[in-house]
């Protein structure tokens, strides 16, 4: 094959790529739209259409992040750009899975869509998504779990959050938005349930960097500001927990430890990368543009 | 004298009472989440400013926090004695936590008198036999007894909750002893290899302890060799991406298409491999690897990492008989010249094409002036170019191979702690438990069986352990009058 023929080939696949995304951004926009609509409205109709565009972005979204593992031969999470479409996916095809339990009931999708619809835009319009081959440092089993395991866990944590803020919000009048208000408490205790699912793919997703990091240049932990802030994340998520355990601060504290929690989780995704060029702070997590 | 004795008494029994209190404090789980929330707000402190950075540099810089980052050692929080303390009180709440569970482990399990039912059965035998019925059922489904004592029976189903609740705190006392065992004895240095020159292995600096009673670096009794160093590169093309945001949007919309082309340095180092050896003294091959990143050689207590690498060209000017040692990716400045020329990188050794062919590089380097916006020049071995005047060939070349080395005992305890968490904390929180309190009442000859069942773990289905038993209470003998009704 001529190097022309490549060479138009990959620009081909590029922009069909690029064009599916573009239009899965614009359905997550809508969708958030009909949540507001449905926040404002109290109406049941554009609550269920603001939950079907996010099964119609989810699939495509799915079917696009594999489609980009056959483009570029690999793991579709080695720059920015795919780790944000990753983490849009993932959240809303969680949130999707989890809501089956609760029919009826969408609020919580609006937090998902504003992220899924920021994560989304935010790759599009601000980093490239041109495929490069993988860089000695990332050719790691342990890599490849360490993301996986990590953004599994972040997908959880923003569904549990995205309950959290509706219970709190939402717990004194919950029946114009769906749900029964016998139900509450079962709705309530899923935020947990997802946090006790997370938790352990966080620690997971530690460990193996650690293990990675081990491997690759010699220090299991370096202080480098993404893997504490992950740490910051992990303990938060921790306090959480034991939060729930203590009857002084079950209640409303721990609803506040865990949406902290899903901010440090925020944080180290995406604030640590500002963080560290604001401050300056050299770090080997910073990705390439 | 006896009233200094009664105030040594009362002084004694004091600090008896405060001891007792601060043991106390630390094995609550209320002072757990304080010490987490605390640990938390430490470690944000250390992302805020730089650390390992320099006190003076900061000044310079005109930091804001100059008084803060002096008194609290905020450059080097991780190892301030501010940091160590919170952390201190962390581990020893951690620990007396671990050890008060332990000591539970083995303690009579101190259940509720009373439970609440989550399901109650109206039966038509008489009690003894309803009581007998049931626990057969139950035992048929796996539970088994934990307390009869009162009216209420205990049964449980499921992994042992407890003893994985233990085993993973246990777990993480382990890991902080790794890390401890770290900071105490850790060190690491990095060496420069020239392939076919044997070097042994001096570390600047030892961990921690060790200063205390060495006075000098240990020295290895074996020589590092570095046997052959490669390098393999991928072709990739580069993407003609806008910067604008709305060019970006009208790739989506498909008003144009995005370009791809090759760059004037289309390779892409996908991996670079040292053979390395470890040589005794009587030239025996102790340990032999072929490293590279991701996968370092163990030998001695140490592991060596390959971190880089360095090349060295040798560029003839003219008809000169010495040519010049200089570094490829660097500026050199050509003697009889007023050029300074920039040098890339070389290459040599295994590409994969664009089209997936792979071919052996003839060695070149890319040169060009380094003031010019022209693309490079390629300097393949034993060609030339013509820099200002003068024929530069390049007629050789040297690799060296940049290795990190580490001392580290405590990465062995820190694995045996992780997968002792990993795997108790995945059983613990995915793994179901159930525990299950039922009675027998018989009031006017109205014989009921009431239920109450609890569970742990994210995949426990208490509803579908409530169904089976209503399945089987059903099918035996048992025939409940009514069907199970909610409390």
């Amino acid at each position: 094959m001529s190097y022309d023929v490549i060479l138009s080939r990959d620009s081909f696949l590029l922009s069909v790529e690029l064009r599916i995304f573009w239009a899965i951004a614009f359905i997550y926009g809508a969708s958030l739209l009909l949540h507001v609509v449905h926040i404002a409205s109290r109406g049941a109709l554009a609550g269920r259409a603001a939950y079907l565009l996010l099964w119609a972005a989810a699939v495509p979204h799915a079917g696009l992040i594999i489609y980009r593992t056959f483009e570029a031969g690999r793991a579709p999470f080695q720059t920015l750009y795919e780790s944000l479409s990753w983490f849009a996916c993932s959240a809303v095809l969680t949130w999707l899975f989890v809501s089956r339990k609760w029919r009826g009931f969408y609020l919580p999708g609006a937090l998902v869509s504003v992220l899924a619809l920021g994560a989304s835009l935010y790759a599009l319009l601000s980093r490239s998504p041109a495929i490069e081959p993988l860089s000695p440092s990332l050719q790691s089993w342990w890599f490849e779990w360490h993301v996986i395991l990590a953004f599994f866990s972040y997908a959880v944590f923003i569904v549990a959050a995205s309950i959290e803020i509706c219970w709190l919000i939402f717990r004194r009048r919950p029946a114009p938005y769906g749900l029964a208000e016998d139900k509450l408490k079962g709705f309530h205790d899923t935020a947990h349930r997802l946090v006790l699912f997370g938790f352990p793919l966080l620690t997971f997703g530690i460990f193996s960097g650690a293990a990675w990091a081990n491997e690759a240049w010699g220090r299991y932990w370096s202080w480098d500001p993404k893997e504490t802030w992950s740490l910051i994340t992990w303990t938060v998520f921790a306090v959480y927990l034991h939060s729930k355990t203590v009857p002084s601060l079950k209640g409303t504290p721990a609803s506040v430890f865990n949406i902290l929690g899903f901010i440090c989780m925020l944080m180290t995704f995406l604030g640590v990368n500002w963080l560290a060029k604001l401050l300056g702070i050299p770090s080997l997590h910073i990705y390439p543009v | 004298m006896a009233r200094m004795d009664i105030k040594h008494i009362v002084s004694f029994a004091a600090w008896m009472r405060a001891l007792a209190w601060s043991y106390r404090r630390l094995s609550s789980i209320e002072t757990s989440v304080y010490l987490l929330c605390l640990l938390a707000v430490s470690f944000i402190v250390g992302t805020i400013f730089p650390q390992g950075g320099d006190f003076d540099e900061y000044v310079k810089e005109g930091g804001r926090f100059v008084l803060l980052v002096e008194v609290f050692d905020l450059l080097e929080f991780f190892s301030s004695p501010l940091f160590l303390s919170v952390a201190l009180l962390f581990i020893l709440n951690l620990v007396i936590c671990t050890y008060e569970r332990y000591k539970a482990l083995f303690m009579k399990r101190k259940l509720p008198e009373s439970f609440t039912p989550t399901k109650s059965f109206l039966v038509t035998q008489d009690a003894i036999r309803a009581h007998e019925e049931t626990r057969r059922i139950l035992m048929d489904i796996g539970f088994r007894l934990v307390d009869k004592d009162n009216a209420w029976t205990a049964m449980e189903r499921g992994l042992p909750y407890r003893w994985l609740t233990w085993a993973y705190h246990a777990g993480i006392v382990v890991c902080l002893a790794g890390i401890l065992f770290t900071f105490l004895f850790a060190f690491e240095d990095t060496i420069t290899l020239n392939a076919g020159s044997p070097q042994t292995v001096i570390p600047a600096t030892t961990g921690r302890v060790q200063r205390i009673w060495q006075d000098a670096t240990p020295q290895t009794d074996y020589h590092l060799l570095l046997d052959s160093f490669t390098t393999e590169y991928e072709e990739s093309h580069e993407l003609d991406y806008p910067e604008d945001k709305k060019a970006r949007l009208a790739l989506g919309l498909g008003w144009k298409l995005p370009e791809h082309r090759i760059s004037s340095d289309p390779l892409f180092a996908t991996a670079w491999k040292a053979g390395l050896k470890a040589v005794g003294s009587s030239g025996t091959v102790l340990a032999e690897k072929e490293i590279e990143i991701n996968e370092p050689m163990k030998h001695g207590g140490y592991t060596f990492y390959l971190m880089g690498f360095e090349q060295r060209l040798k560029l003839r000017v003219n008809d000169s008989f010495m040519p010049l040692d200089v570094k490829a990716d660097d500026d050199v400045i050509i003697p009889g010249s007023t050029v300074k020329l920039s040098l890339g990188t070389l290459r040599s050794g295994k590409v994969k094409r664009l089209d997936g062919s792979v071919e052996e590089l003839t060695p070149y380097v890319t040169v060009k002036d380094s003031e010019s916006r022209d693309d490079p020049a390629l300097l393949r071995l034993n060609q030339s170019v013509i820099v200002d005047g003068n024929v530069v060939t390049l007629v050789g070349f040297t690799e060296q191979a940049i290795l990190s080395y580490r001392y580290d005992p405590g990465v062995a305890l820190l694995w045996i702690g992780g997968i002792i968490v990993l795997i108790a904390l995945a059983l613990r929180l995915y793994g179901s438990y159930y525990l299950l309190a039922y009675r027998v009442d018989d009031a006017d000859a109205i014989v009921s069986v009431n239920f109450s069942v609890t569970s742990k773990g994210v995949f426990a289905h208490p509803e579908r352990i409530e169904g089976r038993i209503e399945e089987l209470l059903t099918e035996g003998d048992l025939k409940p009058l009514a069907l199970p009704e909610r409390p």
